[in-house]
């Protein structure tokens, strides 16, 4: 059972990452030093790419049912965003908050060990399931990463340093964010219907789901309209992503959640 | 297209209305959708069947069509394509979805909720009205690009039309969505399904259940307060799937799996393998008392719809229950008889439906209080006959999004 072993493993990430996160901190002194933090942040990755895929075939199916499963391809995908954005725009404090944020994700899951069950009803054994969720994972993970760069543009709004490449960065993530959370959508519309017969049935999830998208729509529109409104998309965004979190885990906490089908909690 | 100068006076309706305007339309919507609802609403809802969804839809087009082609100088055409309308409608939609997201859309107490359809939002006249809105606007800013053509307006017109093809056609088309279902037992024919109300519904052609197959996980083993009854999570590390000879440790008990069957019976005081209707799983179980020094042998099983199940107490705390196996995978082997005489064979499984003479037929559910004993079958018949244009804008769609990522990739590169 490699869920046992996920304390070791985690352990290990994290300390690594630390270091790395360190080194990234002191090579804004001295520039030789990201490289080293580079490296140690990437052997980190494959150790928990390691775990992910022992978990997965000590299952026998993808571990992805649980909530503490997704936390694991969150912290993940987050490192993989930090080094895709590092690679095309350069930002150190990106990627040192990509890290730090799937640090976040390990701790959780550290504290809150998920069951043992490898049961998979039979709706969710379907080609359409990973699918689903990795994309919905990723541009989860993506625009995680666009609201955080909303909320250091708010402050540096109030603190009257603001940069307007910012939102230029804020932008590419929600559009490569926004395009993979409609192909989650539209696959799982697909998806139900193979398995259910409708595509789609107002289930509370779907509800949230549908609404974290027309967050980011609202976003991407006011955006598109009034380029020079940098506070009013700033919030915009912050508050999409506050529906992504009722969307994520939130929706097992509201009144709604006794008639969903989409519980992943045991 | 920003407004540079936005502090000019205007007079409220004064042209061209802005979002103080597209503000008091929105109220409007709203408020005359809730006067409908109670009104007219609890009973009736709106719902078009074949053939006056088709006529609505070519009306609602070519009126869209005309108002764009002829009459966008009236004031309210311009406002419909313009910024304000579109961001408004998105932000009215977002509102109402977001109350269903918040109230169960089941059956309330709350007089409010009920007499507003708060709970029945997906037919409430508010939301119909604002969605009509919403794809006023979307498909006429869809016609006006699809007019003024240019390359650069692909990945647009993927997104929008896809999305005004989806909604509309799903809307438009749900009057039209049959769904019944049949049971059909091992053995016996049965062209006599029913409906959501329960109605018969006389098929042209016959069920024959061959078999039922179900193929189940085996059980979990799972600890539970003596004096509460309910499950205690040990850190969530309770319920373990039953592996033979598998160790597991709860607190201060380590428990071994000293035998599985997956089909027994109570012989005495012990369980032995026999292949019956209803022989239910059972297991051995070695539990050591670390902190006792004790160690307690016995049996536990789930029981079935025949057997009763045993749990084993292990201390005044704690009993070790196991739990009802899931079942991992079930499927139909059916026959399709038509009246000309024809036999279809096909196995029916969750998430692989199968689709014959229009109907796309689902395995749904089995008797579950027989588990893997269910003769019974339950199929459900599913025809949509709108669903190619829901596919179509789904698919435009999905390419959009594959565009929008690309475009994504472009803005950086600047």
């Amino acid at each position: 059972m490699t869920w046992i072993d996920f304390p070791l493993y985690s352990t290990n990430i994290l300390i690594l990452w630390c270091i790395g996160l360190l080194l990234l901190l002191l090579s804004y002194k001295k520039v030789a030093l990201f490289k080293i933090a580079n490296i140690v942040f990437i052997t980190g990755w494959g150790i928990l790419l390691v775990f992910v895929i022992k978990l997965w075939i000590e299952l026998d199916r993808p571990p992805m049912r649980t909530l503490g499963e997704t936390r694991l391809w969150y912290a993940t995908f987050l490192p993989l965003v930090g080094y895709i954005t590092f690679i095309r725009w350069r930002y150190k404090w990106f990627l040192g908050y990509s890290i730090a944020m799937a640090c976040l994700f390990l701790i959780i899951n550290y504290l809150h060990p998920e069951t043992y069950s490898k049961t998979l009803m039979p709706a969710l054994q379907s080609p359409w399931f990973i699918p689903h969720v990795l994309v919905y994972l990723f541009s989860y993970a993506v625009l995680a990463a666009s609201s955080i760069v909303a909320i250091k543009g708010l402050i540096d709004y109030y603190k009257n340093r603001f940069d307007s490449e910012t939102l230029k960065l804020a932008d590419n993530l929600v559009y490569i964010g926004f395009s993979f959370l409609t192909l989650g959508l539209l696959f799982g519309a697909l998806w139900a219907k193979e398995a259910w017969g409708h595509y789609w049935t107002w289930d509370p999830k779907e509800v949230w789901a549908f609404l974290t998208w027309m967050g980011y729509l609202i976003y991407i529109h006011y955006r598109y309209f009034y380029l020079h409104k940098s506070k009013q998309a700033l919030s915009i965004l912050a508050f999409a992503f506050i529906v992504l979190l009722i969307c994520w885990f939130g929706v097992n906490y509201l009144p709604v959640s006794n008639t969903s089908v989409h519980t992943y909690t045991q | 297209m920003s407004e540079p100068n936005t502090l000019i006076q205007r007079n409220l309706w004064e042209t061209p209305w802005g979002y103080l305007e597209s503000f008091f339309i929105g109220l409007g919507i709203i408020i005359t959708g809730f006067f409908l609802e109670v009104f007219t609403g609890q009973t009736s809802s709106l719902t078009l069947t074949y053939p006056y969804n088709i006529y609505f839809l070519i009306i609602y087009i070519v009126l869209l069509y005309v108002a764009y082609k002829w009459f966008s100088s009236y004031q309210i055409i311009r406002w419909l394509t313009k910024v304000p309308a579109s961001i408004t409608s998105i932000v009215l939609v977002t509102t109402l979805v977001m109350v269903m997201g918040i109230i169960p859309q089941t059956t309330s107490d709350n007089a409010v909720i009920n007499t507003l359809g708060l709970n029945r939002m997906t037919t409430n006249w508010a939301f119909l009205l604002t969605l009509f809105l919403f794809l006023s606007c979307l498909g006429l800013i869809t016609i006006k690009r699809i007019l003024q053509f240019r390359w650069s307006n692909t990945g647009f017109i993927l997104n929008h039309l896809g999305l005004f093809m989806a909604l509309l056609s799903g809307i438009l088309g749900a009057g039209d969505v049959q769904r019944i279902t049949i049971d059909t037992y091992e053995g016996k024919p049965n062209w006599i399904a029913k409906d959501i109300q329960n109605n018969p519904v006389e098929l042209p052609f016959a069920f024959y259940l061959k078999d039922f197959l179900i193929e189940e996980y085996n059980p979990k083993l799972a600890l539970v307060d003596n004096t509460s009854g309910s499950l205690v999570h040990n850190d969530g590390k309770n319920l373990y799937l039953i592996t033979p000879k598998q160790q597991y440790n709860f607190n201060e008990f380590e428990v071994v799996i000293d035998e599985y069957l997956p089909s027994s019976g109570r012989v005495l005081n012990k369980y032995v393998s026999v292949n019956e209707v209803g022989s239910p799983p059972s297991a051995k179980l070695t539990i050591k008392d670390l902190v006792k020094d004790t160690i307690i042998t016995g049996w536990v099983s789930s029981g079935s719809f025949r057997s009763p199940y045993e749990s084993l107490k292990i201390s005044d705390d704690y009993s070790i229950v196991m739990t009802i196996p899931e079942a991992k995978k079930f499927s139909s082997d059916i026959d399709i008889l038509t009246k000309e005489g024809k036999r279809i064979s096909t196995v029916l499984e969750v998430n692989k439906p199968f689709l014959f003479n229009g109907w796309k037929i689902y395995q749904l559910s089995y008797d579950d209080r027989m588990g893997k004993w269910s003769n019974l079958s339950v199929l459900e018949l599913v025809k949509d006959p709108w669903l190619p244009a829901i596919y179509v804008g789904i698919f435009m769609m999905i390419t959009g999004a594959l565009y929008l990522f690309w475009v994504g990739n472009k803005i950086t590169k600047k």
